[in-house]
């Protein structure tokens, strides 16, 4: 048994860390931004797709394959935001989120008529996983994991040492202030939403990497990504990583006694949960 | 601002009215018609048959107005997308029913679809004809108003617990996804392998929308099987096939075709799915029917749903020609039988059947996915199986029987 749930917990941590990645991209907007942009699930797809282009088409592994799929994602992101999401910003978070529920439909679509519905899987040898200690783990998640965490870590690096990360911050926390204060809120919002998609991006081509990827993608993992930025507290970026992994992790423990088919229940439990008795979230909203 | 929001409401209001007025309309001009509406998975996770089975369904239709219609009534289709998601399913379907006014809804895939579809039908008494597999389909109180032409649950689990008993398997596990058919399966392979002396060892039902499978692979795996029953979709297979790689796991693999497929194959390195069996109801692939099927949509290797749904069309077709032109879903049901099964002249062919009903001779239709005869709550009676195993990335056929 303590052998049963020390595995269920690193599976946990392994899915919760890619979870992370995209979660941070949708709490940032929040935080930004302020409206919760579920256009985040296409994105995530873009992201996937893109890297799969760049890795089966031009041959990269799939390391710098995620730079693609960061800059792919963050592009679309800042044209679909511009073109269609901005105008209806003063119209309220309510509709804005509603937008971006229809974006993400419509992008889907465009995906599916490019690409179609079959299945892709990248250019990538399957290995059997390692054994250690009587727990098994696969090489490509320790990779993947690798990388999750190299992307949250540059986005932290980013938010507390460079001035454009404290700019948003100070956008995030009070913008009027920041505006008075001489800074473009309107640049921000545009990186903003750049580095969110982006991220977005590389959670969709992580959870391709390890799976296979189809137009739906994103839509499968809006759910948990959701979840784990509520849970975290929305707005809140080391929320949205402690949200995820709480997400991650509980939904493998739930199997413990719950019957597999009822897995996704833990989402919307902890939603409920969280937002009944604490609705800021597990470290409650702060920017950074 | 106000006096624009009610200009555009003015604007909404109106072009719901005329659009209202429209319908009688234009159900009035194409009175000469007969409404057939299609509803396959265009998108979601039937997406890589809905296309195909729709293309099946478009060609007949053509061939059947080529040849002077149905007692002089050309075909139209009105097609839809179920999104194989029930709640998108019923939405379409009552499009067709309320606006279209169709007679027949043609080719529903998903068992979950139909299942939520069906009602709207018998309801409306249009009638259903669907190559969903799950038992509990046939069992609802649809009052004829349906049939299928897919072999159930309890026939394809018994091929499948015979198949894998040959194989010398004696512990056998099902990885299943959350469908109507998941439960059903599992206690008819479980029974069937009990009578041949083998065992159900473990079985466990997952959600479709996961990534990973890591850990339900965990709990079948605890029980050493021998055999392991992948019962999903072709999306979800696709990672459970992967996570039993990985897992170590090297015993035998089992799936339904329709979602260990070619598109699969080419998906995942050989060696994942090497050795996975795979078995379908077969078309009849020696007939006429199948033969000029597959030369019209171009691809000599026809799923069976297109097969199905090629076959579901002209019943229909041949249904409203023997009921004497009466285009209703009361008049298919009612004469659905009369051709599919029976004495008469065997036809493979809707516009053949056709000229043969306006010379007044009694046909039996047998289609490109087998004999189409029906019993009394909609089930056809017998198909071929085929089957086959996967080697370096391909299918090889072992046998159809």
């Amino acid at each position: 048994m303590p052998r049963e749930i020390a595995q269920l917990v690193l599976n946990g941590l392994m899915a919760g860390t890619i979870l992370a990645v995209p979660a941070i991209g949708f709490t940032a907007i929040y935080a930004v931004l302020r409206f919760p942009n579920f256009a985040i699930a296409s994105h995530l797809t873009i992201g996937a797709f893109a890297g799969w282009l760049a890795n089966v088409s031009l041959g990269l592994p799939a390391a710098l394959a995620v730079g693609v799929a960061f800059a792919a994602a963050g592009v679309a992101g800042v044209v679909s935001d511009e073109l269609i999401l901005k105008p209806l910003r003063p119209a309220g978070a309510l509709t804005t989120a509603i937008a971006a529920v229809a974006l993400t439909l419509v992008l889907e679509n465009v995906i599916r008529f490019v690409f179609g519905n079959d299945l892709r899987g990248y250019a990538l040898p399957i290995r059997r996983d390692w054994q250690v200690a009587g727990l098994r783990i696969a090489p490509q998640q320790v990779q993947n994991f690798g990388l999750a965490v190299v992307a949250m870590a540059a986005v932290f690096l980013f938010l507390a040492f460079t001035r454009t990360g404290k700019a948003m911050r100070a956008v995030a926390d009070n913008p009027t202030l920041a505006s008075v204060k001489g800074i473009d809120t309107d640049r921000v919002a545009r990186l903003t939403t750049f580095v969110a998609m982006g991220l977005a991006g590389v959670g969709g081509m992580l959870v391709g990497l390890d799976t296979s990827i189809d137009p739906l993608t994103g839509f499968r993992v809006i759910l948990s990504v959701f979840a784990a930025a509520v849970v975290g507290g929305l707005g809140s970026i080391p929320g949205a990583v402690v949200g995820a992994l709480t997400i991650g992790i509980g939904e493998e423990l739930s199997l413990l006694v719950l019957a597999p088919a009822y897995r996704t229940v833990v989402g919307f439990a902890a939603i409920l949960f969280v937002l009944t008795l604490r609705p800021r979230g597990i470290l409650g909203e702060r920017a950074y | 601002m106000a006096q624009r929001l009610s200009r555009r409401a003015f604007l909404e209001l109106g072009a719901v009215s005329l659009a209202v007025a429209g319908v009688p309309a234009v159900a009035r001009g194409q009175g000469g018609v007969i409404r057939l509406g299609t509803l396959t998975p265009l998108t979601g996770n039937g997406g890589n048959y809905g296309p195909s089975m729709l293309k099946a369904m478009q060609w007949v239709a053509g061939e059947i107005n080529a040849a002077g219609g149905v007692r002089g009534r050309k075909i139209q289709l009105v097609s839809e997308d179920d999104q194989t998601n029930p709640e998108a399913g019923v939405r379409a379907a009552r499009k067709l029913i309320d606006l279209d006014k169709v007679a027949a809804i043609m080719g529903t895939w998903a068992s979950a679809v139909t299942t939520a579809v069906a009602p709207l039908c018998w309801e409306s008494r249009t009638f259903l004809t669907t190559v969903s597999g799950s038992d509990t389909i046939t069992l609802l109180p649809h009052q004829g108003y349906l049939v299928r032409t897919q072999p159930n649950t309890q026939l394809q689990g018994k091929k499948f617990a015979e198949f894998m008993v040959a194989q010398g398997s004696k512990r056998v596990a099902i990885l299943a996804v959350q469908a109507p058919f998941a439960l059903p399966t599992q206690k008819v392979v479980g029974e069937e392998l009990k009578k041949r002396g083998s065992e159900l060892v473990a079985a466990v039902v997952y959600d479709k929308d996961k990534t990973t499978y890591r850990s339900e692979i965990d709990q079948v795996l605890k029980d050493k099987p021998d055999m392991i029953y992948l019962n999903g979709y072709t999306a979800d297979v696709t990672v459970v096939l992967k996570d039993l790689y990985k897992a170590g796991y090297t015993g035998a693999r089992i799936a339904q075709a329709y979602a260990v497929n070619q598109k699969l194959l080419s998906a995942l390195p050989p060696e994942v799915t090497e050795g996975t069996w795979t078995i379908a109801p077969s078309p009849s692939i020696e007939s006429p029917a199948y033969k000029r099927l597959a030369q019209a949509l171009g691809n000599d290797d026809l799923d069976p749903y297109s097969c199905q749904t090629h076959d579901h069309i002209s019943l229909v077709a041949l249904a409203i020609a023997h009921a004497k032109g009466e285009a209703t879903g009361t008049g298919i049901r009612d004469h659905v039988r009369k051709i599919s099964q029976g004495g008469g002249a065997r036809v493979d062919s809707a516009a053949e059947g056709l000229r043969l009903l306006a010379q007044g001779r009694e046909i039996n239709f047998d289609g490109a996915s087998g004999p189409c005869d029906f019993n009394e709550i909609g089930d056809i009676l017998d198909t071929k199986f085929r089957y086959e195993q996967a080697e370096k990335g391909r299918f090889k056929l072992l046998k159809i029987g």
